[in-house]
């Protein structure tokens, strides 16, 4: 839950300070092994499969289905207090491997269930998301933009 | 089975408080716990030679080697991450020094004190989850653990009927339990039922709340304990892990419904040759009531399709229950001190002083930590050798 992720400084130097500067580019990215492909989420220094240290970074499409879901209804994060009750997802992503990240789902909770499609958008860094560009979902298939 | 090479021989804990209303600070609680557990034990403090804690305690063992007096520390250690999934963990530890000749005497303990440590505040409640959690709005047990448990009922199968049992148990528990903190709380059907929502699928009443308090237990030899006291609790087993695929994976670890309790679970079977079958009371962790329904089913009790049938109010309670769960209450109902109270009574309960005595009970099972990065078991016995294997129902 709180691991070396999060204790190194400066910024850039985090091993998922890519995925966080992909999603100021509007690009999804996860991390993969360049030696033997295997995706790597959380991502990491070493592939476990192969060994190597050699890990790159490739953009999906940000679209999924729930892995599992929250409604929360207590004002754990202040900055999300004024959004309770919300409701966020753990979103499974099947075209990288698996991988699951979390977010916040926006727009109608109607029919959320785990399997149910999700469609990711890219929200600009503000106050409530401790300064980071994220991911917010809402449920149903991708819609042409 | 090998007869089993250490015991308990005696326990403390000091009362619950309220998180923050200890009116002692976190060392001085600890050390009135295991002034209790040495008088238990009829041994003086001074020959405690090791000394085992778990999830970040401060209490290490040369800050308590001075008030009690220690002629010679041998061994001090913290079983390393996982919180509470090290409660049992540390019992481990406690038998690997003995086993190995490293110390003695060893005391296994936890202390949390709002106003030495300040776990509730710094630890748990705020800031303890990465930029993957908090950035969108999570940040508390409640939710993470909400996520495991949303999937053990939808995606499993699960009956949420379970997770009240679980609730229910204790505080039924806790009732008939003097110093339990829910002493006073009849959880009733209503009473569920209509407790708010905290993280949905998590009720209020699904939650443990935490309090100040301490506990410790001395373990030694089987020699020596039998000679100490006539009533040793016999450890035939203890282990700490998790399985592959496991550990901090910000919610990506394998299986995702479970409990971390499957590879330590497996490897307490093997070396005893029992099975969930014969244990005659579990105390688990519950610091919510979905954890410890996934650490029944790594541990065999039951599977999610039976989960249901297997898991209601009446099976849980002692003393009608076959499968009587925390039987002071536990860390939903008792207090919640990091899992450490689990273990006290399941040698409170073998020495026939639980405040709801299970009949005949043998052998009580300690789960530690379940759905934590790492969790732990420890199996505990009246009798050294243990009971003779129930084939039948494994
Ligand atoms: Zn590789």
């Amino acid at each position: 839950m709180a691991n070396e992720r999060d204790e190194v400084h400066p910024f850039s130097d985090r091993v998922d300070h890519p995925y966080w500067e992909g999603l100021g580019a509007e690009e999804l990215r996860i991390q993969r092994c360049a030696g033997c492909r295997r995706w790597s989420w959380p991502a990491d220094w070493r592939c476990p499969a192969c060994g190597a240290y050699d890990m790159v970074w490739e953009q999906v499409e940000p679209v999924g289905r729930v892995y599992s879901w929250i409604r929360t209804h207590l004002p754990f994060v202040p900055a999300y207090a004024d959004l309770v009750p919300y409701v966020n997802v753990l979103v499974e992503l099947p075209q990288a491997g698996g991988a699951r990240i979390m977010g916040l789902l926006t727009g109608s909770e109607e029919g959320i269930r785990i399997g149910a499609p999700l469609t990711g958008s890219f929200q600009p860094a503000s106050p409530r998301t401790a300064d980071l560009p994220v991911l917010t979902w809402s449920l149903g298939e991708q819609v042409a933009a | 089975m090998k007869p089993a090479q250490i015991a308990a021989v005696g326990y403390g804990s000091t009362a619950y408080h309220k998180r923050g209303k200890s009116p002692d600070p976190e060392r001085k609680l600890l050390l009135k716990a295991i002034d209790d557990a040495a008088a238990m034990a009829g041994i003086d403090t001074a020959d405690i030679d090791g000394f085992v804690s778990y999830g970040a305690d401060l209490q290490d063992g040369p800050r308590l080697t001075g008030p009690l007096g220690t002629k010679e520390l041998r061994w001090s250690s913290l079983v390393w991450g996982g919180g509470g999934g090290g409660s049992a963990g540390a019992i481990a530890q406690a038998e690997a020094a003995i086993l190995s000749g490293q110390a003695e005497t060893v005391v296994v303990y936890r202390a949390t004190a709002e106003s030495t440590s300040g776990r509730l505040s710094s630890a748990v409640s705020q800031g303890v989850f990465g930029l993957a959690y908090r950035a969108h709005g999570i940040d508390a047990p409640a939710q993470a653990l909400g996520l495991r448990t949303q999937r053990l009922l939808e995606a499993e199968g699960v009956p949420a009927s379970a997770l009240k049992a679980v609730a229910q148990a204790s505080y039924y528990h806790a009732n008939r339990t003097p110093w339990a903190v829910g002493k006073d709380l009849v959880l009733t059907d209503e009473a569920y039922d209509s407790s708010r929502l905290i993280a949905e699928p998590i009720r209020l009443f699904d939650s443990s709340r935490e309090n100040d308090a301490a506990a410790a237990i001395i373990f030694t030899s089987a020699e020596r304990a039998r000679h100490l006291t006539d009533k040793p609790v016999y450890l035939l087993g203890a282990a700490y892990g998790a399985q592959g695929r496991w550990g901090e994976m910000d919610e990506n670890h394998e299986p995702y419904h479970a409990s971390s309790q499957a590879a330590p679970a497996r490897r307490v079977w093997e070396r005893t040759g029992l099975t969930a079958a014969d244990v005659d009371v579990v105390q688990l962790y519950v610091n919510f009531t979905g954890p410890p329904v996934s650490a029944l089913i790594d541990l065999g009790f039951c599977t999610a399709e039976t989960a249901g049938e297997v898991l209601t109010f009446e099976n849980l309670v002692a003393p009608s229950g076959r499968l009587p769960i925390n039987t002071s209450g536990g860390d939903l109902a008792e207090g919640f001190l990091h899992g450490m109270g689990n273990a006290v009574e399941a040698v409170r309960q073998l020495r026939g002083e639980s405040p709801n005595p299970v009949p005949g009970a043998k052998v009580c099972l300690v789960s530690g930590g379940p759905i934590s990065e790492l969790s732990s078991v420890a199996l505990f016995a009246t009798e050294q050798g243990g009971p003779t294997p129930n084939r039948s129902t494994a």
